[in-house]
């Protein structure tokens, strides 16, 4: 087949594109001119009087065309804030508008006369080049820098010696584009000031196979069928968005694809895949990975981990190469991830943060080192960074201050009990001495066998004797112990553990299964010892047992107070799970924190009725004993278990979930009399996981008379930040100026602040602190030294829940919406993303739940908002109790007036809001992890459905 | 003031001409029937009578145009006489007349086209989409208002929802009776949001547009009491108040909609005077959510609606208790 050749062209009208960022560009290439067509910004910006002071070179990859960087074009023309950013995105030769060349025969992987990497990557310094020559300011930049175009592995010369003035140069790329554009700056590190790539590959391991969608393409006889003569590979792209394109979009993505003659360079590209060692592009593949491992100026990787093409591993590959870059993954994401998230909007603030406009003089932005940009700047390169740089909170941490395994090691010599663990048949215990043993034991193995400071270690162990041992030997080994727990479910912990990539996974015969057939990433280690067969089946090196019988060689190194410890998960109540970096001297922090407040002394024994708490027990030095109960179901600890825990450890302090002490409350009366008298000894119930109502504070107080009975508030991201106990929960509940969810007062070493909401349901970037945040409906920002050091790969997110800068400290958005009493008592009036925005203003929906609670015949209520922001209805989704007519609690749907009367009626006594509808749900779906934050989305859907009309269901 | 009430013998009109009168404003009506307002002049005669029409409006300051026909089905020539034809006469002689204030009765059926309606603003006027020939006419009806609309002569139009309230036949007294009679069903689930408004609301709204056209002007507002309610939740209140029981009678929604659209035929085959008692309007308006973005009405008129539907029930069920 012969392909003459055809000129680049102008597309017609296009969705979401601007004719006027059309241009079709002659630049000199290696085998004469060619023509292309190109997206740029320029003539835009200075038909607005604007004139760039950044540069953005964007380039596609295989089957796009520059049209994938609309969003980018538009929001950058958008943006009046920051620098103004010109946006160059050629489309490839041979792809897009651009020229089409003329070809004898059709591409294949060995063949001549199609453009391979090495002249894809000097078109695209061709074209760039006569763009930039445009501009003053970048013109001059590359006359500069003409010379060292030729290819040099040791090119990488410092950012700082050739700085393009204040107009940084960026790449970003897509796809084949993300590794041709890496590569270009590489050679360019003169004229570069910071790369970014959306998925893309570097390398593709020998030992590794090709992704299952790429054999296809490229199998012999296959590729020209797939790419040229039918649109298969281009549809099979289109398709890959993780909510459906929409048709007029993917129209336009194939507009320059319509004839198997404009599909040429789609099989051409495919062709260049160098699968095989003998292919033609191999040895520029090889030399391109070793000069993108040159690239020391900033880097973003943005990623969308549901892309079958490029995956996890090409990831884990290009951040070995680029070790210092931010990372941002798009959970939900697929291979067009610019379709699927807004790329655009990351990327601009990240260039925001990397290179504020004017005002900042810094020309080499790697080293501005104060204010926001810092903290920022550091956020989102986990591997390596140290946190929190410039935040008093790091003034704490040096080397010499408590880490988390100290109080274990410090009892080496103490016989005493230091765990029991009663979920095991018979139960299990050790004591201090043997945990301390066992702990540095495995430490030394697992240094012994290759685990070096910085890996990760993912924790497959349910909470007891064996994840303790293996957490602490993790931290004193100087690993990162990744704890995903089963509470986020299969799907989420792999999410999880794909995102945090761990060297090392550390699991129970059930969590190798799952890591052998969900294919999660690291070398595996049991915890006990396992037969060759399973060994073999699970791909299992080791077990923890025999770790722990290692002999203590030469001494292990102590981590560094600011290297990371630990990454833990949100509960992905609220969309996917986050993983929250802790660095040592933050855990450390986390854990006198919790001695002092719980004012632990030598010999207190504490009921770990929340599993994981066990693992706290010998960090604050306290004897933890886990009841027999099942660890993924908080709601079936017993009222028996839990005294026969206490009994067991001489307990005076207890720690349950509010769900686990219902059921507590509610089996009381099995307890024996020797039962009641070990519960009339606790001198401290402590509930965690959620807020406890009033009710069930009194019912303990009945089952715990000689106990305080607290309910700290706190999250993943700062486990304790405020306290309040049954009397003060009394006290808030008997006055009625103030709705929500008492929490109490800030416990000493937190610092908060409240970021006011507006008509639009936005939180304010302007803090309030004292007297002018009382009373004010706000987002709670937090700051704290035991509080999270960052998101893990979570760049955005980072960024975003570290934007405040009062008092020079690192703060933390919460997401929690309420407000502040006139006695400094904070109230809980829900999340921001769950704020309503009726057309009287924004509302939290838990001032009226709690309200609502107290209705008789409802156990809960969530208040939900139907309708579009700034008008919506207000609904009230109510869970009926034990008491509700047996109909009511049944059958979804409308409550019956009597219910829906009283409601109202409990609501207009507080609130002037009207309330439109109030829906039964006999369960609300709540989070696995702790059964009890209700999955609000679910419930507002479910609510928008029915009161649409359409049948009711189930939420 | 001296104000042209048309349309003055039904509820909305003949409350909106005792209340001008209450607040010392001389009213002029013009329909077919007397108006029963103490103190107002009544002109007999309908809107198609361009004679007529031309005496009622010499010497008004303002009007306010809520004559029009109304009913799910009849003959299309009907309501175009009375809707479009009556509209167009009645706007020419009140320019000609020099009148400055023009209210436009509306309804929001005419910017619709049946599927569900979740806080929505008023949009535009659409006789293309609209359903049935009332709609369609009053969409008609509406256009030339507003098109009408200029600096001199300010034209404002109103779209009451599902006005109720003591001595309202055309929905309340309908509800009533059938629930009376055990014939109002619920259909499906009886969730779907509807916005209504209460009789006094509408009143004052309209008085709000009176002051309100002034300052703004050519456009359209929906005019709700902002409360959305379950339309199960809504008919049953009715029905009790009004003295009935709770509608017990629940029917599918599919069913409905396709027995609605049979019964219309069968309707429109025969001879009949009275209302078919189901369309497939009538059947999706009550299955499906209707309500509506009320920022811009309360902007625009500077009005909040006086009594809520809480206050509005009770005081039908005192209307019907007879205390």
């Amino acid at each position: 087949m012969k392909f003459a050749a055809a000129p680049a062209a102008l597309p017609g009208p296009l969705p979401e594109w601007d004719p006027q960022w059309s241009r079709l560009v002659r630049a000199d290439t290696v085998d004469g001119e060619h023509t292309f067509h190109v997206l740029d910004t320029l003539p835009a910006l200075r038909a607005a009087g604007r004139e760039p002071t950044g540069t953005i070179l964007a380039l596609h990859g295989n089957p796009t065309w520059s049209y994938l960087w609309r969003h980018l074009a538009a929001a950058s023309l958008r943006s009046t804030t920051g620098r103004t950013w010109r946006v160059i995105a050629p489309d490839q030769l041979e792809m897009g508008f651009s020229d089409r060349l003329a070809h004898d025969a059709l591409p294949t992987t060995h063949g001549p006369g199609y453009r391979r990497i090495a002249e894809r990557v000097t078109d695209f310094d061709a074209v760039v080049r006569t763009l930039l020559a445009e501009v003053p300011a970048t013109a001059a930049a590359t006359a500069a820098a003409t010379e060292p175009a030729t290819p040099s592995p040791t090119a990488g010369s410092p950012a700082a010696e050739a700085p393009a003035g204040d107009h940084p140069i960026v790449t970003i790329g897509h796809d084949w584009g993300g590794v041709l554009s890496l590569t270009w700056a590489a050679r360019h590190l003169d004229l570069v000031d910071a790369v970014i790539s959306l998925n893309t590959a570097v390398h593709q391991p020998e030992d590794a196979p090709l992704p299952a969608p790429l054999q296809a393409a490229l199998a012999g006889p296959m590729l020209p069928t797939s790419t040229v003569l039918t649109d298969l590979f281009l549809r099979i792209t289109l398709g890959l968005g993780q909510g459906p394109i929409r048709k007029e979009i993917k129209e336009a993505f194939r507009a320059p694809y319509r004839t198997a003659a404009d599909r040429r360079g789609i099989g051409a590209f495919v062709a260049d895949i160098p699968a095989q060692d003998t292919h033609p592009s191999r040895a520029e593949l090889e030399q391109l990975g070793a000069d993108i491992a040159g690239i020391d100026v900033p880097a973003l990787l943005i990623w969308g981990p549901k892309d079958p093409v490029f995956l996890e591993r090409y990831l884990r590959d290009l951040r070995g190469r680029l070790p210092h870059a931010d990372i941002h993954r798009f959970e939900k994401a697929s291979h067009l991830v610019s379709e699927d998230a807004d790329v655009a909007g990351l990327a601009l603030r990240w260039l925001e943060n990397r290179f504020p406009a004017a005002e900042a003089p810094a020309a080499d932005p790697t080293h501005a080192a104060s204010g926001a940009a810092a903290e920022s700047a550091t956020a989102g390169s986990p591997d390596t960074q140290a946190p929190g740089t410039g935040a008093p909170a790091a003034a704490q941490s040096s080397t010499d201050s408590p880490l988390m395994f100290d109080a274990l090691l410090a009892r080496a010599g103490d016989r005493s009990i230091a765990s029991v663990d009663m979920s095991q048949q018979p139960p299990q215990s050790v004591t201090w001495a043997q945990l301390a043993g066992v702990v540095d034991g495995i430490a030394h193995g697992l240094r012994d066998l290759g685990l070096r400071p910085g890996d990760r270690v993912s924790l497959l162990v349910q909470p007891g004797n064996n994840l303790t041992a293996a957490l602490y030997a993790v931290l004193r080994a100087g690993g990162v112990a990744v704890v995903a727990d089963a509470g986020l479910g299969v799907a989420g912990m792999t999410r999880a553990i794909k995102a945090a990539d761990p060297q090392w996974i550390i699991g129970q015969v059930p969590g190798l299964t799952l890591a052998r057939t969900a294919g999660w990433p690291g070398r595996r280690i049991s915890v006990s010892p396992l037969n060759a067969l399973e060994r073999t089946a699970l791909g299992v090196e080791t077990s923890i047992t025999e770790l722990s019988r290692t002999v203590p060689s030469a001494p292990l190194a102590r981590p560094d107070a600011d290297d990371d410890a630990a990454i833990l998960y949100t509960s992905g109540s609220t969309g996917p799970a986050k993983g929250v970096r802790y660095t040592h001297a933050r855990l450390g922090a986390l854990g006198r924190k919790l001695a002092d407040h719980l004012g632990v002394e030598p010999g207190s024994g504490l009921v770990a009725g929340f599993p994981p708490f066990a693992l706290l027990g010998p960090g604050i030095g306290a004897t933890s004993v886990t009841p027999d109960m099942s660890v993924t179901k908080p709601r079936t600890l017993t009222a028996t278990a839990l005294a026969d825990a206490i009994l067991t450890g001489d307990c005076t302090m207890v720690f349950a979930s509010p769900a686990a002490y219902r059921n507590v409350c509610a089996t009381a009366g099995e307890l024996s009399a020797e039962q009641r008298g070990a519960c009339a000894s606790v001198e401290l119930v402590l509930s965690a996981g959620a807020p406890v109502p009033l009710r069930l504070m009194d019912a303990l107080a009945e089952l715990f008379p000689n106990a305080a009975i607290h309910s700290p508030y706190g999250m993943t991201e700062g486990l304790l930040l405020t306290d309040i106990d049954r009397h003060g929960v009394a006290a808030a509940a008997a006055q009625s100026r103030d709705h929500g969810v008492c929490v109490g007062t800030p416990v000493p070493g937190v610092s908060l602040a409240l970021a006011p909401i507006d008509a639009a349901g936005r939180s304010s970037s302007t803090l309030l602190t004292g007297a002018k945040a009382v009373d004010v409906l706000g987002e709670f920002v937090v700051s704290a030294p035991h509080a999270k050091a960052g998101y893990d790969r979570l760049w955005l997110t980072d960024a975003d829940s570290k934007r405040d800068e009062l008092d020079g400290r690192m703060w933390h958005r919460t997401n929690d919406i309420g407000h502040i009493d006139p006695e400094g008592r904070v109230w809980l009036e829900g999340r921001l993303q769950h704020l309503l925005t009726t057309a009287d203003g924004p509302l939290g929906p838990g001032g009226i739940e709690a309200v609502v609670d107290e209705v008789p015949g409802v156990l809960r209520s969530a208040v939900v908002g139907v309708g579009p922001r700034g008008t919506q209805a207000v609904v009230i989704v109510v869970e009926p109790d034990a008491e509700a007519p047996a109909g009511a609690r049944q059958k979804p749907g409308l409550a019956d007036l009597e219910l829906t009367d009283a409601v109202r009626t409990a609501v207009a006594g507080h609130f002037a809001a009207d309330i439109a509808a109030v829906l039964i749900s006999p369960t609300f779906p709540t989070d696995i992890r702790h059964n009890s934050k209700i999955n609000r989305e679910r419930l507002a859907g479910w609510a928008d459905a029915v009161l649409r009309g359409e049948p009711v269901g189930k939420p | 003031m001296k104000v042209l009430v048309t349309g003055a013998s039904g509820l909305l009109g003949s409350s909106v001409a005792a209340a001008l009168l209450a607040e010392g404003h001389a009213v002029t009506t013009l329909q077919r029937r007397a108006s029963g307002v103490t103190g107002a002049l009544d002109v007999l005669g309908s809107v198609t009578d361009p004679g007529l029409v031309e005496q009622a409006t010499a010497g008004q300051d303002a009007v306010i145009h809520l004559a029009a026909k109304v009913a799910m089905t009849g003959d299309p020539a009907a309501f175009e006489a009375v809707n479009i034809e009556g509209t167009r006469t009645l706007l020419a002689a009140a320019q000609a007349a020099g009148v400055s204030r023009f209210v436009h009765i509306s309804s929001p059926s005419v910017a619709h086209a049946g599927d569900s309606l979740v806080g929505e603003p008023a949009g535009p006027a659409d006789p293309e989409h609209a359903r049935g020939e009332y709609a369609r006419t009053k969409a008609h009806g509406e256009l030339l208002a507003l098109a009408a609309d200029s600096p001199a002569f300010p034209v404002l139009a109103l779209r009451p929802h599902l006005m109720w309230g003591p001595g309202d036949t055309q929905l309340t007294e309908r509800i009533i009776d059938r629930a009376r009679a055990g014939r109002m069903p619920i259909l499906g689930s009886g969730a779907a949001l509807v916005d209504t408004l209460y009789a006094t609301n509408a009143v004052d709204a309209i008085l709000a547009a009176l002051t309100a056209v002034t300052r703004t002007h050519g456009e359209a507002l929906v005019v709700t009491n902002g409360q959305p309610r379950p339309i199960g939740e809504f008919i049953t209140r009715l029905a009790l108040a009004g003295g009935a029981s709770a509608p017990g009678l629940r029917i599918p929604v599919a069913p409905a909609l396709v027995a609605g659209a049979a019964v219309e035929k069968v309707w429109e085959l025969g001879e009949h005077d009275d209302e078919p008692p189901l369309t497939r309007f009538l059947a999706e308006q009550m299955s499906t959510a209707h309500w509506f973005d009320q920022r811009r009405t309360r902007e625009v008129l500077d009005w909040t609606p006086r009594v809520s539907i809480a206050e509005g029930m009770a005081a039908l069920a005192r209307h019907y208790s007879g205390t």
